[in-house]
């Protein structure tokens, strides 16, 4: 009876993830730019070093300011 | 006779030839010796010394990716207590290592302290506000990500973090107004006419967000995201052929898996 029991709640909980899945399927047909997602926060700037700061070579500090993308290091898509 | 001349010539050819050679070569200046037995002053210097060897262990470790070594050089670092820029260096120092380690929460309070010893540190702005989106906290993001823009109006890392805070606060304007001047500053930048054409879409704004789209494509033909994108704004105006078009493109071009197959389903229901 308790292998009955647990063999239906078992497939109920299937039947549900797939109603869900194409539930959500059907949603995202209706209206996918609800999918898109804005593009990943910009990578960490790297170690300074001790005398990084009083110098003119600080690599994390150039890119902080860098006014192109590039030389920011930021994402690509 | 002459034969003892001759080598006695010689040797003294071969030694001048050695020692012009020895006069030629450099030395590097001796370290200074310590001119003090005051006991102050020799701590002091010591500490000195400390601060000198823990930064470069420190960064040597960051650099090779042992983290949990560099903590313990910046941790100690912080206990000596350098003076600026050096102590708010360390802090970020030890924030990079405590981020790899996974602690956001006290990688956050250290780029905190950084900037409150050097309110222009760009560097610990930038990781702060990278914190704080990573941390899902948008309320401290974007109070990072003024304070950023306040001091680096032109940097292109100020302008996209707080662009992307407002994003996904729903401030369309400020996020408009982030990416558009990104991309004055830098019209090459795909990634940030992706992003404004996000903020058009939600604005309700599809003609806009098209626009835009077509912008990042044209800089970057094969960027994915902005093709699936596109194909969405071209579904949402009816235009059911060409979005399939995009989002077949789309399944080709995407590295990402499950880009790929939203692409493939969308195409195959269109």
């Amino acid at each position: 009876m308790r292998i009955l029991r647990r063999s239906a709640i078992a497939v109920v909980l299937a039947l549900g993830a797939c109603i869900g899945a194409a539930a959500g399927a059907e949603m995202l047909l209706d209206d996918p730019a609800a999918s898109l997602v804005d593009s990943a926060p910009a990578g960490w700037l790297g170690p300074i070093t001790e005398s990084g700061r009083t110098g003119w070579n600080c690599a994390p500090e150039h890119a902080a300011t860098a006014r192109t993308a590039s030389a920011a290091a930021l994402p690509h898509d | 006779m002459l034969n003892r001349v001759a080598i006695a010539a010689a040797s003294v050819l071969a030694f001048a030839a050695a020692t012009a050679g020895a006069s030629a070569q450099t030395y590097t200046a001796p370290t200074a010796a310590p001119r003090t037995t005051d006991a102050a002053a020799l701590a002091a210097q010591a500490r000195q010394r400390e601060v000198h060897e823990r930064f470069d262990r420190g960064v040597g470790a960051e650099e090779r990716g042992d983290w949990s070594a560099a903590a313990t050089e910046f941790r100690r670092l912080i206990v000596l207590d350098p003076p600026e820029p050096k102590g708010s260096t360390a802090r970020y120092d030890l924030a990079l290592a405590e981020i790899h380690l996974g602690h956001l929460d006290a990688a956050a309070a250290l780029l905190e302290e950084a900037l409150h010893r050097d309110p222009r540190f760009a560097a610990a702005a930038a990781n702060l506000v990278a914190v704080h989106l990573r941390r899902n906290d948008l309320g401290a993001a974007r109070a990072a990500a003024d304070r950023f823009v306040a001091f680096a109006p032109e940097s292109a890392l100020a302008l996209y973090g707080r662009g992307i805070v407002a994003l996904r606060a729903g401030d369309f304007a400020a996020a408009r107004s982030d990416f558009r001047k990104l991309i004055d500053t830098d019209p090459s930048y795909a990634v940030a006419h992706y992003d404004l054409a996000l903020v058009e879409l939600r604005a309700g704004r599809d003609d806009a967000a098209r626009t835009e789209l077509e912008h990042a494509l044209a800089l970057s033909p094969a960027y994915a995201r902005a093709r699936f994108a596109l194909g969405t704004v071209l579904m949402r105006g009816g235009k059911r052929a060409d979005a399939r078009v995009a989002f077949d493109r789309c399944a080709r071009d995407a590295a990402d898996p499950a880009l790929r197959a939203l692409a493939i389903d969308l195409r195959d229901r269109l």
